[in-house]
């Protein structure tokens, strides 16, 4: 749910008692339309919270965590899982760590790597959202969010597919599967790696602590999924062409 | 009320008529162009007003009506071809191009043949709609509108399943309210079959099937052909290899 208006602008009065709602919009990229109409409909995206908190130099998940509905943020921060944070690391980038873990006929570099190869994209990437729920789910994990929060399966499935969650589900599927809170938030986009206190290397290290086997079965994994959507696409297409050729 | 749903349709399938007009000229799909134009001609034909003059420049013996019913049929029968065609629905369209479709096609040409011309001979000059020849012509007459239903019942049948699917697709969203508004016109075409039976106090009724089906057809035809118009950017924005990052 987003955050109740009312509660927003206490804080906003709170952070920022000097500046005017139009120095706010300016410094934070946020259009005067789209915050007066939040406001008048009583509930505030979070996105634009973190916009104002990121504007004011604040730290956008100490500001969410200042909400009722997202109070668990505060508290002793859990550190993400390596599996959390290896599910952060796109699929193109995953394909480079074999391949610079390959021998050097092949192009690598050796088991260690080397300083040649490119650092890894920022989080979160194209299948993000999809691939954290996998690197935290223990089978029953949908059902158990689904029934905490009372959105059907298909619908939470269908906001994967989409690479897209509510900050409240990524909340409620952290706590559901028993994980820290920032994965979630880091994996939908909401916050940053640095934001949610993540180390700089993080991600970099979880991969370097993969064995060969396991990386490669997870590139292969990530390789077929995404085998399925491009294909899909292609089918929908060719599909769609067809439908304008004989209709359009 | 009536009136009304006739000359609404009637500007519905000009309006669309037109708007593919430059289309058809360049020599795009000229099939779907003909759809329209046929359509148009029937809704031309189901205007009380200008049926009655069409009718006089034809000698007054009902014998639009029939040609009508003919017309109908051509523009199902197009529109069954390219709709089954165009969703890749196989099995559809060899039951309206293949032997079966054909049967059926034949068989409602001969029905409705068979029961205008046994009607003709009970018809006053002023005939079908009930005034003369009794009961039996009024049985006749139900039997006339039914057998001029089947064939669009036929093909509405066949087009459903493969509507139903394309509704329920991933496909763009204008191409799926297209198959939904052509899904709608398929289903009211269906429903006339028990409507051309159905007492005379209930001619509102009909009348609001038979147009709805016809309006369905037409708007969801416009709106695959428009769907297609706006489409020159790609909208492929998900998980591509050359757009990894969402």
């Amino acid at each position: 749910m987003p955050l109740p208006a009312k509660a927003f602008q206490l804080w906003l009065h709170g952070v920022a008692p000097n500046e005017s709602t139009a120095d706010i919009c300016r410094i934070s990229g946020i259009k005067r339309t789209t915050l007066a109409q939040q406001l008048v409909r009583g509930k505030v995206a979070e996105t634009t919270l973190v916009s104002i908190s990121r504007a004011l130099k604040r730290s956008p998940l100490d500001d969410l965590a200042s909400f009722d509905s997202y109070a668990e943020l505060a508290g002793p921060p859990r550190p993400p899982t390596p599996a959390e944070l290896v599910s952060q690391i796109a699929t193109m980038d995953l394909l480079r760590a074999v391949i610079s873990r390959s021998s050097p006929a092949y192009g690598g570099f050796g088991d260690e790597g080397s300083s040649l190869t490119p650092a890894l994209g920022p989080a979160p990437h194209a299948t993000s959202v999809r691939n954290w729920v996998d690197s935290i789910d223990d089978g029953e994990l949908r059902h158990r969010v689904s029934a905490a929060t009372g959105v059907a399966p298909q619908n939470y499935s269908a906001q994967l597919t989409a690479n897209r969650l509510s900050p409240e589900l990524a909340v409620a599927t952290a706590r559901a599967a028993g994980v820290g809170f920032t994965g979630g938030l880091v994996a939908t986009g909401l916050i940053t790696e640095a934001e949610a206190g993540w180390p700089a290397r993080a991600r970099q290290a979880a991969l370097n602590g993969l064995s060969d086997g396991d990386l490669t079965a997870l590139a292969g994994e990530r390789l077929q999924s995404l085998g399925k959507t491009l294909r899909r696409q292609e089918h929908e297409h060719e599909q769609t062409k067809k439908i304008w050729e004989n209709l359009g | 009320m009536m009136a009304t749903l006739e000359w609404a349709t009637l500007a519905v399938c000009c309006a669309a008529f037109l708007l593919r007009a430059p289309d058809a000229v360049r020599g795009r799909n000229r099939t779907v162009f003909g759809i329209l134009f046929l359509g148009t001609l029937c809704s031309v034909l189901a205007v009380s007003e200008l049926y009655e003059i069409v009718d006089g420049v034809l000698g007054g013996r009902k014998l639009t009506s029939l040609i009508l019913r003919y017309l109908v049929f051509a523009t199902v029968l197009l529109v069954g071809l390219r709709l089954t065609r165009g969703l890749a629905a196989a099995r559809a369209h060899t039951l309206i191009a293949g032997g079966i479709g054909r049967w059926v096609l034949g068989l409602s040409c001969l029905a409705v043949t068979v029961t205008f011309f046994l009607m003709g001979t009970y018809t006053s000059p002023d005939g079908l709609q009930g005034l003369a020849g009794g009961e039996r012509n009024a049985a006749l007459e139900s039997y006339f509108a039914a057998a001029g239903r089947t064939y669009p019942v036929y093909v509405s049948l066949v087009l459903m399943p493969p509507l139903l699917a394309a509704v329920r697709s991933r496909l763009p969203r204008l191409v799926r309210a297209g198959a939904l508004l052509v899904l709608l016109g398929a289903f009211f075409a269906v429903m006339t079959f028990p409507a051309s039976f159905a007492p005379e106090t209930w001619g509102g009724a009909q009348h609001f099937v038979n147009y709805s089906a016809a309006l369905g057809y037409v708007v969801g035809l416009v709106v695959f052909w428009f769907s297609g118009l706006i489409s020159n950017k790609s909208s492929n924005g998900n998980a591509t290899l050359r757009k990894d990052r969402g």
